[in-house]
């Protein structure tokens, strides 16, 4: 390894590898992490992007089935019950999520420091403008879900949001420290029983902002549960057993 | 689908300008809240979409979940997008190339595990060279910076744009040390920002 030594990994050169696709496990969380959360990182990366779009050119086209549209046209007229703009479907989800998470906060105990953050990065996300008009009533499959799942006897929480709207999820694990050996890896355990889904390495002091493929998100629902695994550093390696259960929680409405 | 934007291929300079205008119209008017801004977006841009999806999953069915959540997630998010930044139709491209490896990556699975040599032939309805409208400029520009690499992070860094590859399943695939393939790419993307950004401020 001493070849990369003389080589300054700056952020402009992570921006690089992640747009690239070329970061797995713990470098790519870290990596979407500074995308969502820094303005400057994000704006390397759609630098990168940019430069390297015109390859795209050399992709030959394809005629994806017809059913593929079918299926968009239903998810996008699904919630028909209002004409708004999907901004402010978000903008919904958002206030209720406040009153929601503070309520939570009060019956759950979260640290309230986790849930702040976490609804700190939720706020400042792009596209989420102040809402003006008067609010239609949150569709329950809208509502945000929340897990709080406690590490051992320890009084943390890794607190893990999911938010129907955008297929987004939130990951808060301010309380945590890594030991240096270990990662964490967090898990879904869908219902009808299928393989436990990765949600990827939890990274101990941060507040993680992932969004998930449609499979995933496909999966999270009202008391679905989450399992977290000690792991090699970077995660469960491919064609191996996950590692321990180290904590469980499940999702709840808040 | 018949209404609305002209597929961006056989056209001729003029009808590109003006089909990238339309593009970009109907992603402000997405943006704005009008979801039949969608289909007209979708009809013009699915094929190049698709054949993006398909080469970075290398399987037909998960491609098309994937475009399915492209669209999907356009339509949730068009505010995303800043027409005064990017063509609409290379900002789309990379829209669903990072979704498609979003998809690769989490779960750790190689959905399909169908090696892009062994995947069905893409059918080539598209040609190649006018298929997208993205500036020839800048496409000439990173060529050229291109050229200026060592042979291995040429091959590499393309080969991770094109097949969707991460660091050790390129070292993997090539049989060097993870740390071999790390330094070859980093170098060049070292070398290749110079060039790019000596470029700009020409």
């Amino acid at each position: 390894m001493s070849q990369e030594d003389d080589i300054q990994r700056d952020d402009p050169m992570i921006a690089a590898e992640y747009a690239l696709g070329l970061l797995e496990g713990e470098e790519l969380l870290a990596a979407r992490g500074k995308d969502a959360n820094d303005v400057d990182f994000a704006a390397r990366k759609a630098w990168w992007d940019n430069w390297f779009a015109p390859w795209s050119d050399e992709i030959a086209g394809a005629e994806p089935g017809a059913h593929v549209w079918e299926a968009i046209a239903a998810q996008v007229n699904a919630p028909a019950t209002s004409n708004a703009a999907p901004a402010s479907a978000s903008n919904v989800v958002l206030l209720d999520m406040e009153r929601r998470m503070r309520r939570w906060q009060w019956t759950a105990g979260i640290t309230s420091a986790a849930a702040a953050l976490a609804l700190a990065l939720f706020i400042t996300a792009p596209g989420t403008a102040p809402q003006t008009e008067e609010a239609p009533a949150l569709a329950a499959s809208q509502a945000p879900l929340m897990a709080s799942i406690p590490i051992g006897d320890t009084p943390l929480r890794l607190g893990v949001t999911f938010i129907p709207a955008s297929d987004e999820m939130l990951v808060s694990a301010s309380g945590l420290t890594a030991d240096g050996v270990h990662d964490h890896e967090l898990w879904l355990v869908p219902a009808d029983g299928s393989a436990l889904q990765s949600l990827g390495v939890v990274v101990p002091g941060e507040e993680r902002r992932v969004a998930l493929t449609q499979e995933i998100a496909a999966n999270m629902g009202d008391g679905v549960k989450l399992v977290l695994t000690r792991e090699p550093i970077g995660g469960k390696p491919e064609g191996v057993d996950a590692g321990p259960v180290v904590a469980e929680g499940a999702f709840g409405q808040v | 689908m018949g209404r609305g934007l002209a597929r961006m291929n056989d056209m001729s300079p003029d009808k590109t300008a003006e089909a990238r205008e339309a593009l970009r119209a109907a992603m402000v008017r997405l943006a704005q809240g009008d979801s039949a801004a969608l289909e007209e977006i979708y009809s013009a841009t699915r094929v190049k979409l698709f054949g993006i999806c398909f080469r970075i999953l290398g399987d037909r069915k998960e491609a098309e979940d994937a475009l399915q959540d492209v669209y999907v997630n356009l339509w949730q998010r068009a505010d995303r997008y800043d027409p005064q930044r990017a063509s609409p139709i290379s900002w789309l491209a990379t829209f669903a190339r990072n979704r498609a490896i979003d998809r690769l990556r989490t779960g750790k699975v190689r959905m399909g595990a169908v090696p892009v040599e062994e995947a069905a032939p893409l059918p080539d309805e598209t040609p190649l060279a006018d298929a997208l409208l993205v500036d020839a400029e800048r496409n000439a520009q990173i060529h050229t910076c291109l050229k200026g690499l060592d042979d291995n992070a040429q091959t590499y860094i393309r080969a991770a744009f094109f097949d969707g590859l991460t660091y050790a399943q390129l070292a993997e695939g090539a049989d060097v040390p993870l740390g071999t393939m790390k330094s070859w790419i980093r170098r060049g993307l070292m070398k290749l920002r110079a060039c790019l950004e000596a470029s700009e401020a020409a």
